[in-house]
């Protein structure tokens, strides 16, 4: 059960991104989950219920999300593109020397905001 | 009334979410790597012999290195204890719930002994295969255990822990003979998940394997002083 630490995370980034830009709603954002991120998309929204209710800032947010399957490299034929049969080996050749490139990590997407027309953004 | 005309835009930040502990994390391991302190971070289900594992371990390491154990905890202080029993410094980490350790959490508690030199720096996660899998806490060499009488499903179960592991390690291996539980079958389905993966077979009980094991870190951290690299 660490899908609360986890928004809490989401939640400084989004307070950052809003800050930065003087915006103080956040209309709806996205988010990439990993396959192998150990995270439980139905915990997360009820974490986010729970966060929604605590802070103005999300009070009328939307959470989107998309699961990014676990992705490998093949380092010796080339291969680029999802695991197969939850083995971490190049589904084309066979070589165990791979690199797992995504599918391992929460990403925070794009961030809808409420922005006042006058609002200079904030560079600093 | 007056009112502020607003715009909605969209941002697209690609930030990490766990990149402030992955941050925490790698200045923490610099700092371990620069003063030449092994670090190992112990992962298994609750009851899987973490604490049995490492009572073996400092009794067979204290005399030659300065062993310190940092034990992570929803609560209580009784893993720490064990360790002191041994003679050698632990301290313990309690997570107020929290089902995982996070950099920040090892941070302030290595903190309060950062002073003194070290050899051997082993943390003992919470008892969990899922959450402590996602959260790098700057260790050098992440361990995971399986017991005996847990079952052979494990890897299957839980991949991301193996995944992330370099080596495995197989506890109460002196219970093999009243459990339906194959050891190769174990490491195949680990190895699915991690080719090189290194396989230790131990009972803390009978001391079956401890040598091996004990051997294998001394080595680990003679190669982290001389190359920077780990091996194992």
């Amino acid at each position: 059960m660490h899908e609360l630490t986890i928004l809490q995370a989401i939640y400084l980034s989004l307070e950052r991104v809003a800050r930065q830009y003087g915006a103080r709603r956040v209309v709806s954002f996205k988010l990439e989950i990993g396959e192998m991120a150990n995270v439980v998309p139905e915990l997360l929204e009820d974490a986010f219920k729970v966060l929604k209710a605590a802070e103005p800032l999300l009070k009328d947010a939307r959470m989107e999300y998309e699961i990014v399957p676990l992705t490998l490299m093949c380092l010796e034929c080339g291969y680029t593109g999802p695991w197969r049969d939850r083995t971490v080996a190049c589904p084309e050749c066979g070589s165990a020397i791979v690199r797992v490139i995504d599918g391992e990590d929460i990403l925070l997407r794009d961030v809808e905001l409420d922005v006042p027309e006058d609002h200079e953004e904030d560079k600093g | 009334m007056y009112r502020k005309t607003m715009k909605r835009i969209k941002v697209d930040v690609k930030r990490e979410v766990l990149r402030a502990n992955d941050m925490l994390a790698e200045t923490l391991r610099r700092e371990w790597k620069d003063r030449g302190i092994l670090v190992v971070n112990l992962l298994s289900s609750p009851g899987s012999g973490k604490t049995a594992l490492l009572e073996r371990t400092v009794e067979a390491l204290k005399d030659k290195y300065r062993v310190l154990v940092l034990e992570g905890d929803i609560d209580t202080e009784r893993d720490a204890e064990r360790i002191r029993a041994k003679g050698v410094e632990a301290v313990q980490i309690t997570t107020g719930g929290t089902c995982h350790l996070e950099a920040n959490m090892v941070m302030r508690a290595w903190e309060e002994v950062s002073g003194e030199d070290w050899d051997f720096l082993f943390i003992e996660n919470v008892g969990n295969l899922i959450c402590p899998a996602g959260f790098d806490l700057g260790e050098h060499l992440r361990v995971v255990l399986i017991s005996v009488p847990e079952g052979d499903d494990k890897p299957a179960k839980y991949p991301k822990a193996f995944m992330t592991s370099r080596w495995l390690v197989l506890t109460k291996m002196d219970l093999l003979p009243y459990f339906d539980f194959s050891p190769e079958k174990v490491i195949e389905e680990a190895r699915r998940l991690r080719p090189d993966l290194r396989v230790f077979r131990t009972s803390a009980k009978t001391g079956e394997g401890i040598d091996e094991w004990v051997e294998a870190l001394e080595e680990t951290l003679h190669a982290l002083r001389e190359t920077g690299l780990s091996a194992g």
